[in-house]
């Protein structure tokens, strides 16, 4: 497995991580509860960012091994 | 008037009694049998008598019981509602919570005023699981005949704040499914509907048929319990799940930092592993 496609697969866990991060954000009852779920959720969209510029970063630099 | 065989005045007398004591027992105040005081205890007894006599004693004029009915009815009542009204009237009525063992010492002179054995002080501490009269730091006799006992601070049992854990907040859970049926009401409260609830069961692979009861949390995971007791559910996964896969993320990034020769990629992942574990730390009391 090269490189870019463990990044890739890490980003592919974090959107998983956000999704689900935010799924419990609207269902929590609790105020507090469901706001320290939302902060989660958007620190996790940050690193997505970061990670996926990094992918393409990374794709630039091995062109043979894109797309996977 | 023409006269009723007794019999029937029996019936009317006794319908009459059961119609009454439907509206007296409706209006007493909500507690317990075991939490009424001697008055109030009392007060009903006269009260069931009245009817019963009232209901078969023909020789009573039908009055007679009712106006003793009125009495005793409306006194405790009244008594009820001067105690909420006065204090001084309360202690005066109820008694007040007494004393009995104030800093890890008996108070023998309080438990020989209300004629309290050293035998009834222990046996009452013993229902309260105290076996030792030195770990009590205060224990009051209360007007009941009960004894409420503080323990002291290293017999008390552990909590979260002791050892400042920090615990997820919760709610009440909602009731969303009774009987194998849906209620659409609490469903509502918490936010979902029907179509939720369907996806959910069919996850766990069940017909709504089958729910005896379901519940969800205050994080909108749902809880079964079926009919068929062979079957088994599985326990809600997601919140595990979740907590696995930011773990399983964030050792990926440490990794890439070890992994990679770029300094400027190195730093962007040491520092986003350092958020994920902040975050971590933030999330995994509510996610346990």
């Amino acid at each position: 497995m090269t490189v870019a496609s463990q990044v890739k697969q890490c980003v592919a866990s974090l959107k998983n991580v956000e999704a689900t991060l935010n799924h419990f954000a609207i269902q929590s009852q609790d105020r507090e509860a469901a706001n320290i779920f939302k902060d989660a959720c958007l620190t996790t969209r940050r690193i997505v960012v970061d990670l996926e510029r990094r992918v393409g970063e990374l794709e630039f630099e091995e062109p043979q091994y894109k797309g996977f | 008037m023409p006269v009723m065989p007794g019999w029937l005045e029996v019936v009317v007398r006794s319908g009459i009694a059961v119609i009454l004591l439907l509206f007296i027992s409706r209006s007493v105040i909500r507690k317990s049998l075991a939490q009424v005081s001697y008055f109030e205890f009392i007060s009903g007894i006269v009260l069931g008598v009245i009817l019963a006599l009232g209901s078969i004693n023909l020789a009573i004029p039908i009055a007679f019981p009712l106006l003793g009915l009125l009495v005793w009815g409306i006194s405790p009542y009244l008594i009820g509602w001067l105690t909420i009204k006065s204090a001084r009237f309360r202690h005066v009525v109820y008694g007040r919570g007494i004393p009995v063992i104030k800093d890890g010492k008996i108070l023998e002179d309080n438990l020989k005023k209300e004629r309290y054995s050293s035998d009834e002080l222990l046996k009452q501490l013993r229902s309260k699981n105290v076996f030792q009269v030195a770990d009590v730091e205060f224990a009051v006799l209360e007007t009941s005949g009960d004894i409420s006992v503080l323990l002291k601070k290293d017999y008390q049992p552990l909590t979260p704040k002791d050892m400042s854990l920090s615990t997820a907040p919760i709610k009440e859970p909602e009731t969303v499914v009774m009987d194998g049926k849906i209620l659409d009401e609490p469903l509502a409260t918490v936010g979902l509907n029907r179509n939720w609830l369907e996806l959910e069961l069919e996850k766990i692979g069940v017909a709504i048929e089958n729910v005896y009861l379901g519940q969800v949390d205050s994080y909108g995971q749902l809880t079964v319990d079926l009919f068929d007791d062979k079957l088994k559910v599985p326990a809600p996964q997601e919140k595990p799940l979740l907590l696995a896969t930011i773990k399983k993320c964030q050792a990926d990034l440490e990794i890439f930092a070890l992994e990679t020769n770029n300094e400027a990629a190195k730093q962007m992942y040491t520092k986003h592993a350092q958020q994920i574990e902040d975050m971590l730390k933030k999330v995994t009391p509510l996610l346990r």
